[in-house]
């Protein structure tokens, strides 16, 4: 099966590419970019669409196994291919948790029978994120598990994090880790300010995410581990990023879309859809943030999808869960940042596609010849309205409901078969 | 109140923060309940506005003095009260909110009066429910009776609100009662200054439009007009906030020797209930200068206005 993509704006932040062509696929495999001279069997007319890449999340969330009222694999791929993401790295925090080889398999098996995309499990550092043993790393990285986390539990108690990170660094496994201090962050539900403070809610200090941070990174210093950290929400957690890459550390960092799109004062009246960890923070920080991904200091723009039934959200705000749906608002939330001319397209697109399949070491992202042809045919311009009861993901709590977005994926392909399409 | 040209209305359908106000809503609250206090003294009892109405008294938290000050103004008035003490209520058994909200609102009541520990919850409860809506204090958030109750008791003492420098002392972060107060004073004219150790003061409370937070007790009571000591619960002074009681007194405790320094004609408030020796020596909670019984009777004439503004309002 050969098929060719005509009169396309094609896309690929791994070569810097941003020109009209054409592109044909063979056998579920990039043939030839740019100019085709093969003969295809099925020829589709882009019409100025952009082609790029297929988005790679590495921060998911599914209810599969232990709550699939929330989510399964198969519901949240049916939300991630219209979103345009291809990859999608589901984390350990289940019921049972990721934390063996078998669970491990589980999920990949469970993602190939059910899920339109492909799925990596995260393995769990510690056994049953309890952060006092550490889990089988190498065992679990033989079966695919492609880096390993405690979560939304980030291990508080310092020696077994500096022990984890060391023997992690003798498998060469990567380590990611949400930057927080329990003991600080506990009580909290939103970011510590004067809204908190009005309306009666107890804060999320940013020091809680400084202090795990600098621990963090000292830690991987000392051990000499590769860190992915999880989730940077503040301005003053770039600048500790630069200053330890610039000490030679091996670090790298990814960011929430919603971060890039919202601030505390979106909370508002007690928004539910708005409560989560890391929370909205400052303007500042949100700024922040979008400048550090335009000088390419942030690595991987991840959905942090994580779905929550309303039994969950229709509560008062300290007592209802955190978490966003956001597999199908991730992509929208940078092109906006596009539109503004705050990123450029392939800046945009970098740290969705090319740059976190580097992080864990997958051959799709880029458009190259050889490569899985996991694609998106996307509108960048194209305005639509995000109304949660549209969403296609089981839980629908999206921050970004009643909002106005832009940019639409019209068709999703993985390896080489169409998976997804937009009517118009 | 009645301007010539102008045409006033309290278009309201609940009563759940002071923020939903306007300056001419709380003056216009403020006289009505101060007719019904002068009545109350006069041994009158009211018109029976609510009868035949239904009012619910819904408290998931333990409070005796607001909620019979709530029963007292509903039955005053002629409504039929039910009061709902959380522990018989089906809460216990794991209901929602939400569906509390929703079978009782299948009994059509007139008002429901909530006090919820969740800050926001008695907002979220009144977007499920047809009927008016009082909020008797929820979580640290909003206690919007106790501000008015509190500025109708300044405004009687000192005949005005206006240029009044007000400065309330204690837990300021976890109190409702200093949000709700600083807002409507502020909103008033007065000046308003929050006082406490810095472990029990928020970031921000120029929004609530205090004009000063200080942690020096004896430089916010400087020259105060009315001073109003807070509640301090007696579990955060186990050394988690603060290293002890007497520790506490020793710094922000309410002494004649303190109050020399404030106004010569200074009131002395406190929202109840209190702990005396802890936040104010009895001698001065008990003196001549002190309002603290007239802020409770001023508690059942704000709720009968309050009760009385938002009766009808069934969708």
């Amino acid at each position: 099966m050969r098929l060719q993509i005509d009169n396309a704006r094609l896309l690929c932040p791994a070569n810097g590419w941003d020109e009209a062509g054409s592109l044909l696929i063979e056998d579920g495999k990039i043939a030839e970019i740019g100019k085709v001279t093969g003969k295809a069997d099925e020829t589709i007319d882009a019409d100025g669409l952009c082609l790029s890449p297929g988005l790679i999340d590495l921060r998911v969330k599914t209810g599969e196994p232990g709550a699939e009222q929330k989510e399964t694999l198969a519901t949240a791929s049916r939300a991630a291919v219209a979103g345009g993401v291809t990859s999608m790295v589901v984390m350990p925090d289940t019921n049972p948790v990721i934390d063996d080889v078998a669970l491990v398999q589980f999920i990949a098996n469970r993602g190939k029978e059910t899920s339109k995309t492909r799925i990596y499990a995260a393995g769990a550092l510690t056994k049953g994120l309890k952060g006092e043993a550490m889990a089988e790393m190498g065992l679990m990285s033989d079966s695919g598990a492609v880096f390993f986390t405690n979560g939304d539990l980030p291990i508080s108690d310092a020696s077994v994090l500096r022990r984890t990170m060391a023997y992690a660094a003798s498998c060469g496994a990567l380590v990611s880790s949400r930057a927080d201090d329990h003991a600080l962050a506990k009580r909290g539900v939103m970011n510590s300010g004067a809204l908190a403070a009005r309306i009666g809610l107890s804060g999320l200090p940013r020091e809680a995410e400084w202090i795990g941070l600098a621990r963090d990174l000292l830690l991987a210093e000392a051990t000499k581990c590769t860190l992915l950290v999880d989730q940077v929400s503040t301005a003053r957690s770039i600048e500790m990023i630069k200053a330890a890459r610039a000490r030679g550390v091996k670090v790298w960092a990814s960011v929430a879309a919603h971060h890039l799109f919202f601030n505390e004062l979106d909370v508002g009246d007690y928004l539910t859809y708005c409560k989560v960890n890391p929370p909205f923070r400052s303007e500042e920080d949100r700024q922040a943030l979008i400048d550090a991904l335009a000088h390419g200091e942030i690595d991987a723009v991840v959905s942090a999808h994580d779905p929550q039934p309303p039994e969950e959200k229709r509560l008062p705000f300290a007592e209802a869960s955190f978490g966003a749906a956001g597999l199908e608002t991730v992509l929208s939330a940078l092109l906006v940042l596009v539109q503004d001319e705050r990123l450029s397209m392939l800046d945009a697109l970098m740290p969705l596609t090319a740059s976190p399949a580097n992080i864990i070491g997958v051959p799709q992202g880029q458009l190259k010849e050889g490569a899985p042809a996991d694609l998106i045919l996307f509108d960048p311009e194209k305005p639509w309205f995000c109304e949660r009861e549209h969403l296609r993901s089981r839980s629908l709590n999206s921050p970004f409901d009643g909002r106005r977005m832009v940019g639409r994926v019209m068709r999703t392909i993985i390896g080489g078969e169409t998976v997804f399409e937009r009517g118009t | 109140m009645s301007i010539p040209g102008y045409s006033y209305e309290f278009n309201h359908t609940h009563l759940l923060s002071i923020e939903d106000l306007s300056r001419l809503d709380i003056g216009h609250i403020l006289d009505l309940a101060e007719e019904f206090a002068e009545a109350t003294r006069r041994g009158e009892r009211p018109e029976p506005h609510l009868k035949n109405n239904t009012v619910i008294n819904l408290f998931f938290e333990n409070s005796t003095r607001t909620m019979s000050s709530f029963e007292i103004a509903a039955k005053r008035l002629g409504a039929d009260v039910i009061t709902m003490p959380v522990a018989q209520s089906s809460v216990k058994k794991g209901e929602t909110l939400i569906d509390t909200a929703m079978t009782l609102n299948a009994m059509a009541p007139d008002a429901i009066v909530i006090r919820h520990s969740a800050s926001g919850g008695v907002k979220l409860l009144s977007r499920k429910v047809d009927c008016a809506v009082i909020n008797a204090g929820d979580g640290t958030h909003q206690h919007p009776t106790q501000g008015l109750l509190d500025t109708l008791t300044i405004r009687r003492a000192k005949g005005r609100i206006e240029g009044l420098k007000v400065t309330i002392c204690g837990d300021i972060i976890h109190s409702r009662v200093a949000r709700s107060t600083t807002m409507a004073l502020h909103m008033l004219g007065a000046e308003v200054t929050l006082c406490g150790p810095a472990t029990l003061m928020p970031s921000g409370t120029d929004t609530w439009g205090a004009a000063r937070a200080l942690s020096d007790f004896d430089a916010a009571i400087e020259g105060a007009d009315v001073v109003m000591m807070l509640r301090l619960q007696l579990e955060r002074m186990n050394g988690a906030y603060l290293p002890s009681q007497r520790e506490y007194f020793r710094s922000f405790g309410l002494t004649a020797e303190r109050l020399k320094r404030a106004a010569p004609d200074a009131t002395v408030m406190h929202p109840g209930p209190m702990n005396r020796g802890v936040e104010i020596e009895s001698a001065i909670a008990d003196g001549d200068r002190s309002v603290i019984t007239e802020q409770v009777e001023m508690g059942v004439a704000v709720r009968e206005a309050v009760l009385k503004l938002l009766s009808g309002r069934r969708t």
